[in-house]
């Protein structure tokens, strides 16, 4: 609607509601207005109430870019995997970006949420490591990475990152490390996290398969190799079920002699 | 001559026409530790003996990063090049955050040349007392700066700074034709080679006190000091010493012949000719 009154020779009326048609990429619909005084309406309301109806807000500093992210510990490894989609609503941006970002030789951060606070995020983080590695002329420990991530990330409590982490690594003594993290900070050292949109169907999977719940057979302890076939069959899962979630899964293994990086394709639809 | 009278402050000429406060400063260097810096068309090195107080204190270190495309090697006060030393990281690492790019070199080094100038221009404050040789590696390839106490900046293919460097400074100009085409280790060598020269009467080059720095195509600005320089110096004394150096007779004026003593290692004979 360009102006006021071309948007008021569009208002319809429709079962007994007056509504202000308008179109988005993911279709249309029918913003309820008030044109007279009743319940809804404030009589200084110079939109008529369509900031308030109920369908589309204003101005919304957050968008959700889409992706699921999995991190799982080893006793002496940590996989971390993150799926390759970018997406905007309905629509995929890209079928191949990354949402895992080295930080150390030992430790990965995987990131999904608004693609720009991950980025921005990221590169705050770059900079306080390069930091203290001209400080402490070493590089920083997962665990000291675990600690700076949380305390950035309630540094802007108010006004948060809009990134759903997971840090994952190998400590100093060589044992896998995995830390799960909520937008605002809180965080945790955890057998295996996920986060995202998918990861309601992830997390279940790993409470079975990983931390063994409701087995009746010998847990034991799993090579990398046999994580990573675990952690492809659930992006399968995840990526049938959740529509932000396919295309690609990017895996990278740590140990305490580097990074292995691999890319398995989902489904593309 | 008139040095007493006009030397109290930075702000103050004398009749020569010189600030001697900057001159001063410039001594400083003069008293540190040898520093060196050469380059080839891959790489650029850089190489410094590092002094210590006494025998059980540690040596101060001398090669400092700066970022991964960059690094300094410092002569005179080194308190003063800690802090220029951290002033520039920060400055590459905002380069870094609001352009994505590395910071050019020959930007930051205009900079910091500035920053130097201002000290002599000021009242309340005083030179840098410390000179660097930097050396970086950017798209137009590698480079070595020197910059000095004066706020003067010079770029060069080989140089040597602190004590006793002029017979580095020789090593590096005879050879400094070979250099462009040298390969990272012969550049070591030569670094090495020209820091033999550089040490005093009964000292030699060791693990402990001697240190290298490389930057180059595909390769982060790194130290190699300690054991991982114990190859190097093997392939010294192989050649024929750790401690004779090439066979200059340009040494220092306050040097009594400290060239001529054969610095022996286990007792191998060094073989000059």
């Amino acid at each position: 609607m360009a102006s006021y009154l071309s948007a008021a020779n569009a208002v319809q009326a429709r079962n007994g509601q007056l509504a202000l048609p308008i179109h988005t990429s993911e279709g249309g619909a029918m913003i309820p207005v008030s044109l007279g005084a009743n319940n809804d309406c404030h009589a200084d309301d110079i939109d008529h109430g369509v900031t308030r109806a109920t369908y589309e807000r204003g101005f919304s500093p957050y968008e959700f870019n889409g992706g699921t992210t999995l991190a799982i510990s080893g006793p002496d490894y940590a996989v971390v995997a993150a799926d390759t989609r970018l997406s905007s609503g309905y629509e995929i941006l890209s079928r191949n970006v990354t949402k895992l970002h080295a930080l150390t030789d030992k430790c990965v951060l995987g990131s999904a949420g608004c693609k720009t606070d991950v980025d921005q995020l990221r590169s705050v983080l770059d900079i306080k490591m390069k930091i203290y590695a001209h400080n402490h002329r070493k590089p920083m420990s997962t665990p000291s990475v675990a600690q700076m991530l949380g305390n950035t990330l309630y540094y802007k409590r108010f006004f948060p990152y809009y990134a759903f982490n997971v840090l994952a690594g190998v400590d100093s003594e060589g044992k896998g490390a995995v830390y799960s993290y909520d937008a605002i900070g809180s965080f945790e050292r955890t057998p295996f996290s996920a986060s995202g949109s998918g990861q309601s169907f992830l997390i279940p999977l790993m409470d079975n398969v990983i931390a063994h719940k409701n087995r009746l057979d010998e847990k034991r302890d799993l090579p990398s190799e046999e994580v990573v076939e675990i952690v492809k069959d659930a992006f399968v899962t995840a990526g049938e079920r959740d529509i932000y979630t396919g295309d690609a899964v990017e895996i990278m293994v740590i140990t305490k002699d580097g990074l292995t990086t691999e890319t398995f394709k989902l489904k593309a639809d | 001559m008139f040095r007493n009278q006009y030397d109290t402050d930075v702000t103050v000429w004398s009749p020569e026409g010189r600030l001697l406060q900057v001159e001063y400063a410039m001594e400083s260097v003069k008293q540190g530790s040898a520093c060196l810096g050469l380059r080839s068309s891959t790489h650029s090195v850089l190489g410094a003996l590092k002094r210590s107080v006494s025998e059980h204190a540690s040596h101060q270190k001398k090669l400092l990063e700066i970022d991964d495309h960059m690094g300094i090697g410092i002569a005179g006060l080194t308190a003063d090049a800690r802090t220029i030393a951290k002033w520039m990281r920060n400055e590459c690492l905002n380069h870094k955050y609001v352009y994505g790019t590395p910071m050019p070199s020959g930007r930051l080094l205009t900079d910091l040349a500035d920053k130097h100038q201002r000290t002599t221009q000021t009242y309340v404050r005083r030179p840098y007392g410390v000179g660097l040789l930097v050396a970086s590696y950017d798209k137009n390839g590698p480079h070595l700066y020197q910059t000095c106490p004066s706020g003067n900046l010079y770029e060069y293919y080989a140089s040597a700074i602190g004590a006793r460097s002029q017979s580095g400074r020789t090593y590096l100009e005879k050879h400094y034709e070979t250099l462009n085409d040298a390969s990272r280790d012969d550049l070591i060598m030569h670094a090495l080679r020209a820091l033999t020269g550089c040490v005093s009467g009964d000292v030699e080059l060791t693990k402990d006190n001697g240190s290298i720095a490389v930057v180059g195509k595909d390769e982060k600005f790194t130290l190699i000091e300690g054991d991982e320089l114990q190859p190097y110096l093997d392939r010294l004394e192989l050649e024929g010493g750790t401690g004779g150096g090439d066979d200059d007779d340009d040494d220092d004026d306050d040097e009594e012949g400290g060239e001529e003593e054969t610095k022996e290692e286990g007792g191998v004979e060094a073989m000059e000719t």
